[in-house]
């Protein structure tokens, strides 16, 4: 039994931390989630790449670094800090789906999107209210993909799409026509949602029986990235809290000092420490193969999202007046939760994946 | 990081796990059904399985040789707990949990030798003077005294929630020694119930049992060479105690929970109502928080493992598990509707499963070894750093 991170790990979350501090502070970050059309900045993305980021839980032969699950957690989780913006999760996911397709097509678009040099995302959903993705209209016929997408998060900055059709998953470069995407704003302003209408030429990676098989290791960590996110999202929400309450004074006193916000923050404490042992373990199960892992990681997507949805909506609460304004910071993170509590396994689905991996 | 089991942990659970296949007559569940069986008859059986455990090395798992322990570590006691949940609850568990600690910690070589293994053997059964009428979570404002006679002292006071009082040997006390000084006027004491001067009297809780008791004191003796650490060190013996009480007993709660929700899911598929989206959505929830409980149950126990003290963040784990079996238990009676009502004995009863008990327990739960509330002030205060009004 051990929880401390191991010295490699500990390095990682160390020098991501102070890179996050340094280039994308909310102060540096807002404008790009609220000034620019990509929603985040190409260039950290591009820098993210050198460092080596990109391809966390590669294999060093592949050109990653071989961070291994624990190790994209901790950097995600330093991420949902700072509700650093963009597509992070979904270019390791496409690498990752990548990686597992054995062809020297897939291998050269790996190399590329690794090194931040191309933007490679999956565009997988085909309807807003089925996130799960149970059947694909999508077809594959005569090296053409015909098809609609949505939302495909951060869509219209893809250089190349892994789009999933009933015959198996296609590779999209994007073409000069053929390829039509449409913005749809959401909830969440730092978000870029994209439908996306396909007519165009590309190439099939996989049947749809590996397809299936492939999709379904991504989404194991698909669902346990996003949990790490969420767990690092409640962790910069309720230090907004406490630095807020211990300064901000009524009736005389210090705000924090009364019981009735102590225990309520004692309660978003319960809920992100409660959360990181769930990550953390469900994170080292996966990194190991062991069977409990559809358990945990269903588990600690369902009980993240639940946690950060009371988490991030205390802040705001505690925060008064000021927590509902676009100026200050709360709802950053209050936008951000809500969608990953809908993607990459929305709880509902979470909560019923959970059940079935216990025969129930 | 690292969630498992080593192997001489997997061995020493195969090990009980056999051991207990032979030396378990019947379940605790079934003795509990048993009408023959009065409260008085149910400590028997709790005190002479004690017994059992104590001649075959299973007591005091994790303490020290020297002390009648086996040596090993918080992991193998928690495995032995999570093992052994269908065995009788021993008799001196609020000695062993809760004082054991506190006499490794910080009694003299002679009081160690003249408690522990008679604690160890269920030989001398103990129970816990803390609480008062007016002082339950405000625990400093007792006002149980220790008035000096010759070298020993006097006790004059009443204790109350004192589990196992009716059926207790010994009970260690806090008793005030100075009354201008709240903490530092606190001392420790262990004194002997039968003697002249103490009277226990028993409380009926709300399930109908008399687990608790009250304790009033006038003029029993409290023995200076009873006294656990100096004059005045009272308060900083039960923070040990208290710590213990809350820290590292998730996994043997767990093993329960696991039981329990497996009968909830058994008894909503005999009535039919599984495939409801309600009742899944319900049962998935508590799944999923088991789960979160167990993560948090390996990680406190890796932090005691690697030798920390129990710290604040016990109050993490005594909430959840506690507010979880509250949540638990009611979704069991909603769930399973009257049939989870049915006392043990009626008929109609889950056959492996008291409901009725455990919901009117769980009520309890979230009181005893500081209120949730108390905890929460302790992670605010401790762990937040938020500011005293």
């Amino acid at each position: 039994m051990q929880f401390e991170l191991n010295e490699n790990n500990a390095l990682l979350k160390t020098s991501i931390r102070e890179f996050l501090e340094k280039e994308t502070p909310l102060a540096k970050s807002r404008p790009m989630m609220e000034e620019t059309q990509e929603g985040f900045s190409k260039e950290l993305y591009a820098e993210l790449g050198n460092l080596g980021y990109l391809g966390l839980t590669l294999s060093e032969s592949e050109g990653g670094a071989a961070a291994g699950v624990i190790g994209l957690a901790v950097v995600l989780e330093e991420m949902g800090r700072v509700a650093f913006p963009g597509p992070f999760l979904d270019l390791v996911l496409a690498g990752e789906t990548l990686s597992r397709v054995k062809s020297q097509q897939a291998s050269q678009f790996l190399q590329e999107t690794v090194s931040g040099q191309k933007s490679v995302l999956l565009a997988r959903s085909e309807a807003l209210d089925d996130l799960e993705r149970s059947v694909i209209q999508t077809r594959f016929d005569q090296d053409t993909i015909r098809g609609t997408k949505l939302p495909v998060p951060y869509g219209a900055s893809a250089d190349v799409l892994l789009v999933t059709t009933a015959e198996g998953v296609a590779l999209v470069p994007r073409p000069e026509e053929g390829w039509k995407a449409t913005s749809l704003p959401a909830l969440d302003h730092a978000q870029r949602f994209v439908e996306i209408s396909l007519d165009s030429p590309g190439r099939l990676l996989t049947d749809k029986q590996s397809a299936d098989t492939i999709l379904k290791e991504v989404d194991q960590l698909g669902a346990l990235g996003a949990s790490a996110l969420m767990l690092g999202l409640m962790e910069g929400s309720l230090e907004l809290t406490l630095d807020y309450i211990k300064e901000r004074k009524a009736f005389g006193r210090t705000i924090g000092s009364f019981q009735v916000l102590q225990h309520r923050a004692a309660d978003m404490w319960i809920r992100v420490e409660s959360s990181r042992s769930a990550v953390y373990r469900a994170a080292w199960a996966l990194e190991n193969s062991l069977e409990e892992a559809s358990l945990l990681v269903a588990s600690a997507k369902a009980y993240c999202g639940d946690s950060a949805r009371f988490v991030c909506g205390e802040t705001i609460q505690l925060f008064g007046g000021v927590g509902y304004t676009w100026e200050y910071d709360p709802h950053i993170y209050y936008k951000r939760v809500k969608t990953l509590e809908q993607l990459y396994g929305s709880t509902r689905n979470q909560l019923e994946a959970a059940l079935q991996s216990q025969g129930i | 990081m690292d969630f498992q089991f080593s192997e001489e942990q997997q061995r020493f659970r195969m090990e009980l796990r056999a051991w207990l296949k032979e030396n378990l007559e019947r379940p605790w569940i079934e003795e509990l059904r048993d009408p023959k069986n009065d409260e008085k008859k149910l400590f028997d059986i709790r005190r002479s399985w004690q017994a059992k455990l104590h001649e075959s090395g299973y007591l005091g798992i994790h303490w020290p040789k020297e002390w009648g322990g086996r040596g090993l570590t918080v992991v193998e006691n928690a495995i032995f707990a999570a093992e052994a949940i269908h065995a009788p609850p021993i008799a001196s568990r609020v000695g062993i949990n809760l004082l054991g600690p506190a006499l490794i910690h910080h009694a003299t070589e002679e009081q160690r030798k003249r408690f522990i293994p008679k604690m160890l053997s269920g030989e001398e059964v103990w129970c816990q003077g803390f609480s008062e009428p007016d002082a339950g979570s405000d625990l400093a404002a007792l006002r149980t005294r220790a008035e000096p006679d010759g070298d020993d002292f006097r006790l004059e006071g009443q204790k109350v929630w004192t589990t196992f009082a009716p059926w207790s040997d010994w009970i260690f006390v806090l008793a005030r020694t100075d009354p201008d000084d709240r903490y530092g006027g606190i001392t420790f004491f262990l004194v002997s119930l039968h003697q002249e001067g103490i009277e226990v009297r028993p409380i009926r809780q709300i399930t109908g049992e008399s687990e608790f008791g009250e304790v009033f004191f006038s003029g029993a003796l409290a023995k200076r060479e009873h006294m656990v650490g100096a004059l005045g060190e009272g308060w900083k013996i039960a923070m040990t105690v208290l710590a213990y009480e809350r820290g590292s007993m998730s996994l043997a709660h767990l093993a329960r929970f696991d039981h329990y929700l497996k009968d909830l899911v058994e008894g909503v598929r005999e009535n039919g109502s599984l495939q409801r989206a309600d009742v899944r959505e319900k049962i998935a929830r508590l799944l999923v928080e088991k789960e979160v409980l167990r993560a948090n149950g390996y990680r406190t126990l890796a932090s005691l493992a690697s030798g920390q003290a129990p710290g604040p963040e016990a109050s993490l784990e005594k909430i959840f598990w506690s507010e979880y079996s509250r949540r638990l238990a009611d979704g069991a009676l909603d769930l399973l509707g009257l049939q989870a009502h049915l006392l043990v004995h009626s008929p109609h009863a889950r056959p492996h499963m008291d409901w009725a008990q455990e919901a009117l327990y769980s009520r309890a739960v979230t009181i005893y070894a500081g209120s949730s509330e108390i905890q929460r002030n302790i992670i605010s205060k401790r762990i937040l750093k938020l500011p005293s009004s």
